[in-house]
């Protein structure tokens, strides 16, 4: 039926959004840390925007580099008209001053960028926004010493690499962020950038790495007893995510991981905790051995000469053959993939949830965890699910729990958790049986589940 | 004509990769389907006869038959009548034609149309081989490096040859059918680099593919499914009394018009040498379509879904529709008729540049948005008070041309 109230109200809202998107004027933007990855990347998105973004590094020549990489990342050479570049030293208080919205994006050293925020501070306008695209740090903590106006006008967007294929992007308040200032920020960034925005809390890791990152952990501990290539495949694509988890630690950098986990276990007290610990192996590995993941050619999968797949053995720190490597009776991976292939999602969920073998239970344990932390998390890194679901699905590329517990069938959901030893979580709990709980109804939630 | 009622309809995301999902084509169709029965609130049971349409299976995914994947879609459909309606990038618009003409009949009460098209599962290169057998293959695309863009980059140049045809305008097209999709959450390219300065840029990120036709001129390689329910007036007045709501509010095909012109475009030129119109026979779809839903001219017309693989073809549509006179099609650009918030707005959804060309879903898809359109549930890419929108679904090189009034 085409005859949907609930579209009308979507273009009520959206003409609203638009309206607030253009209600103030950013015309100048600066990104601060514009030759790294997350700089030029973020900057690449606001040049594609605005009519005048500056990109400052260390030097002149840095910020340049880092313009080239927007162009490379966009396809585009077009947004060097709209690009100028210079260096702290030379162009940071000019810069700064004529900007309406400073973007923050140097190395996640919290005294580094509270410096940069220092400078920052003394030559902003009053009312000219500023954003940091920290991953990590707290928000709070990176806006204490600042003046109020920078304060209230402070806050976190934080872009998933590349952010020009990623869009699932976190907005973090500060506990004094003016309200109005994530709004506009919300509305500017979704109609302007073509942001899917999460509101998050100022939580250790946010809403995304904090669930993300417990799973990618958790499979690196089991890969110690159980080895990465049989983890690997456990938590596969048929779970609901496009990459596996180790092959995601490698890609990511054996250091990131270690430094999201920290900062998480460090600050964090939650019912989970051991699971976000960091595998001794793993600091040993990067300790001795320097490993670090794709970036240095090891990690939990590398090749040898002749292009053939090589696995870490977390035990001895050796790698062997992949094809070496005896894997238990994984049919009822294909046998779900299959399903997959075809379309038939909740016959292959169903199929998950009954399968025999402790293989499979091990697979439903990770699920389990990912699904029970999700909806744990609700109240604190986010309001509602629907905040962790789309960082997940958006951030991510993974089924969001949500979509996992709708495709189970709730019952089955809470069967696995309880398997696993878990606590059913309260909100999953009171859920009614039989409704859906992934409320976003323009996302595909097929594209999830990977027949791999 | 008897109506013919569209109850619901369901699009696959354009956006996503169906090979790197793994998957077969049979999945897109089950996407599309089960969201349009869920649209819908039916059955597999309510649903008589399934239509569907698809070019290229044979090539793309080495499978013929694609009529009976419906039946592996539910397993109530087992049993069901089906076909598959293959006319290059007509094929989905072909599909709806037979759907709607047995509904005419009175065959049947209810008919399902999905179009299909599974197009990531080659390289660039090879798709645009596969995409030759649209045209003349052995005259004009074998051996030949993506024929198709160069074909409609020969419409350009028959334009510019008539009446004079700046690059600027094309770059305008493009535009403009970017930025909506940045509205369509369906669309393939919504979050993608576009503006009117790269589309006239002429370095190595806007290469040349075909002669004036540059890469931001084409329309994408797409893997997407998309389906509508069709229902006759009984079926529709039940549906509507059932549920609570006045028959009208539910859309309507209101016209069609549908013409083979030759195929190979050089004899398409030739025979329009003295005509008002390049492509003579797609002008008389258009207004076949028209008459039929006794609308005089496009002024009756609230929003296009038109076939823009090209730049190229989407200026040829603006003039065979009546926006401009012959040639004059830059003026409704320049004027602002065809942006969204224009009188006349032209590819609300982004089109095939914007919105994705899965080959044979496309007409099926193009319907599916009038639809939408004309009863304001089109999101933020709705044209505000749109009462009839009009779809112009083209094969080959202007060859199968198929356009339907969809309104209230």
């Amino acid at each position: 039926m085409f005859v949907s109230q609930s579209a009308l109200g979507e273009l009520k809202a959206g003409k609203a959004r638009r309206a607030l998107a253009e209600s103030r004027s950013i015309k100048k933007v600066v990104v601060l840390g514009a030759n790294g990855t997350m700089g030029f990347g973020s900057g690449a998105i606001f040049a594609s925007a605005v009519p005048e973004v500056t990109f400052l590094a260390r030097t002149k020549e840095k910020a340049e580099q880092g313009l080239a990489a927007a162009c490379k990342m966009l396809r585009t050479n077009t947004i060097q008209a709209r690009v100028k570049c210079g260096s702290y030293d030379a162009d940071l208080e000019r810069a700064v001053a004529e900007a309406d919205l400073i973007f923050e994006a140097v190395t996640e050293i919290l005294d580094l960028k509270r410096e940069f925020f220092a400078r920052v501070d003394a030559a902003r306008r009053p009312d000219s926004l500023v954003c940091t695209v920290t991953s990590g740090l707290s928000i709070n903590s990176l806006a204490e010493g600042r003046s109020d106006s920078f304060r209230k006008n402070f806050c976190g967007l934080h872009f998933f690499n590349p952010p020009n294929v990623i869009v699932g992007t976190e907005l973090i308040p500060g506990k004094e962020t003016d309200p109005a200032v994530l709004d506009f920020l919300e509305a500017f960034a979704i109609e302007k950038l073509g942001r899917v925005i999460i509101r998050t809390h100022d939580t250790p890791g946010f809403a995304g790495n904090r669930v993300g990152f417990k799973v990618l952990n958790e499979a690196a501990q089991l890969a110690e007893e159980h080895g990465p290539l049989l983890i690997d495949a456990l938590v596969g694509p048929y779970t609901g995510r496009a990459m596996t988890p180790l092959a995601t630690i490698d890609l990511v950098g054996w250091d990131i991981h270690r430094a999201i986990v920290d900062n998480i276990v460090e600050l964090t007290k939650d019912e989970a905790h051991e699971t976000l610990e960091l595998p001794a192996y793993m600091k040993e590995l990067m300790e001795k051995q320097g490993f670090l993941g794709r970036k240095a050619k090891n990690g939990f999968f590398t090749r040898d000469e002749d292009g053939s797949k090589l696995v870490l053995d977390p035990k001895t720190g050796r790698y062997v053959p992949a094809k070496s490597i005896a894997l238990p009776d994984l049919s009822f991976i294909k046998e779900i993939a299959e399903c997959h292939r075809r379309g038939e999602y909740e016959k292959g969920m169903a199929l998950f949830a009954k399968a025999p073998g402790d293989a499979a239970k091990l697979a439903r344990k990770v699920i389990a965890g990912y699904i029970a932390y999700s909806f744990e998390r609700v109240g604190e890194c986010t309001d509602t699910i629907t905040g962790i679901d789309l960082i997940m699905g958006m951030g991510f590329n993974w089924a969001p729990p949500s979509v996992l517990v709708d495709v189970l069938g709730k019952d089955a959901a809470v069967a696995m958790i309880e398997e696993a030893g878990l606590r059913v979580p309260k909100l999953l709990a009171d859920a009614k049986p039989g409704e859906k709980l992934f409320d976003v109804p323009t996302i595909n939630i097929g594209r999830f589940f990977v027949a791999g | 004509m008897a109506n013919v009622y569209i109850i619901g309809g369901h699009q696959t995301d354009f956006a996503r990769n169906w090979s790197k999902e793994r998957k077969h084509f049979v999945a897109m169709m089950r996407e599309a389907m089960l969201g349009t029965l869920e649209n819908a609130q039916l059955d597999p049971k309510d649903i008589q006869v399934a239509h569907v349409g698809n070019f290229a299976a044979e090539l793309y995914a080495k499978q013929g038959h694609i009529g009976a994947f419906f039946v592996e879609i539910d397993p109530a459909f087992s049993g069901i009548p089906t076909g598959r309606h293959e006319a290059a990038c007509a094929s989905g618009s072909i599909a709806l034609l037979a759907a709607s003409a047995e509904i005419e009949a009175g065959r049947y009460d209810v008919a399902a149309v999905v179009g299909v098209e599974q197009m990531k599962s080659v390289d660039s290169k090879t798709g645009g081989d596969f995409l030759g057998t649209a045209a003349w293959y052995e005259l004009e695309a074998k051996g030949v490096d993506f024929p198709f863009p160069k074909l409609f980059g020969k419409l350009g140049d028959e334009y510019d040859k008539r009446y004079g045809l700046k690059d600027e305008h094309l770059a305008a097209i493009s535009a403009i059918n970017y930025a909506n999709a940045k509205l369509n959450p369906n669309a393939q390219t919504r979050s993608w680099f576009m503006n009117y300065e790269h589309a006239m840029s002429r370095d190595e990120y806007n290469g040349a593919v075909g002669g004036r036709v540059r890469i931001s001129d084409c329309s994408q390689v797409t893997d997407g499914a998309a389906a509508v329910i069709l229902a006759s007036e009984k079926f529709a007045a039940e549906y509507a009394k059932k549920r609570g709501i006045a028959l009208e509010s539910i859309p309507r095909i209101k016209g069609w018009g549908h013409n083979t012109a030759r195929l190979r475009f050089e004899d398409k030129v030739a025979e329009s040498k003295n005509a008002e119109y390049v492509l003579p026979h797609v002008r008389t779809t258009i207004t076949d379509a028209m008459r039929r839903a006794g609308i005089p001219d496009v002024s009756g017309i609230d929003a296009i879904e038109t076939h823009d693989c090209f730049t190229t073809s989407e200026y040829m549509a603006i003039d065979h529709f009546g926006l401009t006179k012959p040639g004059e099609s830059w003026k409704a650009i320049e004027e602002g008729v065809i942006a969204l918030g224009g009188k006349c707005p032209i590819n609300p959804s982004g089109g095939l540049i914007g919105a994705g060309h899965p080959v044979g879903a496309t007409g099926v898809r193009q319907v599916l948005d009038a639809a939408k359109q004309v009863t304001d549930t089109a999101g933020d890419y709705q044209v505000e008070g749109a009462k009839n929108v009009q779809t112009l679904n083209i094969g080959g090189s202007g060859t199968t041309s198929v356009s339907f009034v969809v309104g209230v």
